[in-house]
């Protein structure tokens, strides 16, 4: 090897290094999607920074070796053709490419698969027989449905009476258990703040659960192509707030959905629209 | 060569004027609107807007005459209206079409308008039965819900009720409008056709 090929590498292998810890301290400093709103939302954050600090590094050195191969064997121009030079397998690189290569995924696999371990139970879980809510309390998830339709989403809160709004409130500091469901084709409620995202699907119910831990107004939305509104079937009121103030809500939706109480069907994780009356 | 050359140029002429003829067309579309009309009235210093559509079970003409519709006073389908921000806009809909029913009933209440309510033939109601609606018009943004009481579904030709309710414009933008009843006769769960296309059962509201 040329000194002016251990040169190059001395040198490419110290922007590798300055780069790999900038980036990762960078990654590990910065705030990280989709942030600290839910406790859903918080391990989905650490997730994606893990994997972040330990992808960025093997990233910069894949662009490292690249610049590094273009300037250690450029030929100038006065230097005429020059013959390729044969190409010998090294060992020793082989060797610790695929070592730290095997290392680094397997553990990956095992941080992943623990993480999803640790999971919220029944979070993206089909449970469409579980059993009908019982009447909250403080320790109990608060169930609430959300309903997709071409094109807005409208919420059910068993817990209170089975109404039914076109906003979703939510109690600081509470277990929620969202029950997604569709009555028309499949549509996805997305909750990005508090990390929940989830298929609506007609005549399933899909159940995810999140605490949400800072109160403020977020954005939900569809995020399964669904038809002509499907770019506008979001909405930017749904709202985390105190205890109290979610009771006083409750109590508005309540004393507003009186007219069309009688009206709503029994609560049901699935609804059954029959399809044939309508279109025909 | 030249003449190669020649039919080559003539040809990517053609058919530049044919893209540009379509290009031109469709961003020279203006969608049918439905005219607007200013009261001299003013409500706590809001200015007053009247707004006025014909629901029909077939608009009976044009490209699409077994589709449902809004109809504007001309009576062709029309979605598109203007209405100056913060304006209180008052809706009159001549609701001609019979019921088919809601998939969700719960827009089947009132919601939105101001008083949460709406007059069906003069008779303030804020719900119907769900069964018993032909259509919605429903400002998903603003939550602004009404649903549209049906005719008999033997009624005589031009039977109408006359549904009216009041919202106070919200700030400038463009807000979609739906109905919610699946009233696209012919198609999967009701869904398609004039419920899929603009100008029928989808509109937009332009507050400026």
């Amino acid at each position: 090897m040329t000194d002016k090929r251990r040169r190059y590498i001395r040198m490419f292998a110290l922007v590798w290094f300055i780069l790999a810890v900038a980036g990762d301290i960078g990654l590990a400093l910065g705030p990280t999607p989709p942030f600290t709103a839910s406790d859903l939302a918080s391990s989905q954050s650490t997730v994606i920074k893990v994997l972040s600090v330990i992808a960025w590094p093997v990233f910069s050195a894949v662009l490292a070796v690249i610049a590094f191969t273009l300037f250690a064997n450029r030929v100038a121009p006065h230097e005429g053709d020059v013959p390729p030079r044969e190409l010998r397998g090294d060992s020793r690189p082989q060797i610790a490419w695929i070592t730290a290569s095997i290392v680094i995924v397997l553990s990956l696999a095992v941080y992943g698969t623990v993480a999803l371990a640790n999971d919220q139970p029944g979070a993206g879980i089909s449970t469409a027989s579980a059993s009908l809510p019982q009447p909250a309390s403080a320790s109990d998830p608060l169930e609430v449905q959300v309903i997709a339709q071409q094109w807005w989403f409208t919420y059910r809160y068993p817990t209170y009476g089975g109404i039914e709004t076109p906003q979703l409130v939510l109690p600081v500091g509470q277990k929620i258990q969202f029950h997604v469901t569709s009555l028309d084709v499949v549509h996805s409620f997305w909750f990005y703040a508090l990390g929940v995202k989830a298929d609506a699907v007609p005549l399933n119910d899909n159940v995810f659960t999140a605490t949400p831990s800072q109160t403020g107004t977020y954005r939900v939305q569809c995020s399964e192509l669904c038809g002509l509104w499907h770019g506008n079937m979001n909405a930017d009121d749904a709202m985390v707030v105190s205890s109290s103030d979610f009771s006083n809500w409750i109590q508005q939706q309540q004393a507003m959905d009186a007219p069309i109480l009688k009206y709503l069907p029994a609560y049901s994780h699935t609804y059954a629209p029959n399809p044939l009356s309508y279109g025909s | 060569m030249g003449l190669r050359a020649s039919i080559v140029g003539i040809c990517t002429i053609i058919a530049g004027v044919i893209v540009g003829f379509f290009v031109t067309q469709y961003m020279g579309h203006t969608p049918p609107t439905v005219t607007v009309s200013m009261s001299a009235n003013t409500v706590e210093g809001r200015p007053v807007v009247d707004v006025s559509f014909t629901t029909v079970g077939s608009v009976g003409s044009g490209l699409h005459p077994n589709w449902v519709a809004y109809l504007n006073a001309d009576g062709n389908p029309a979605t598109y209206f203007h209405v100056p921000a913060g304006s209180v806009v008052r809706m009159t809909i001549n609701q001609q079409d019979s019921a088919t029913g809601l998939r969700n009933p719960y827009f089947a209440l009132v919601r939105g308008t101001v008083g949460n309510e709406m007059t069906v033939n003069k008779k303030v109601m804020t719900s119907i039965n769900p069964d018993d609606s032909a259509h919605t018009f429903t400002i998903p943004d603003i939550g602004v819900s009404v649903p549209l009481l049906g005719v008999a579904s033997n009624a005589p030709s031009g039977a109408q009720n006359v549904v009216q309710f009041e919202f106070i414009a919200p700030a400038a933008g463009t807000y979609r409008w739906q109905c919610f009843v699946p009233c696209g006769a012919g198609t999967l769960y009701g869904n398609g056709g004039p419920m899929q296309t603009l100008g029928y059962m989808a509109g937009e509201m332009v507050v400026s």
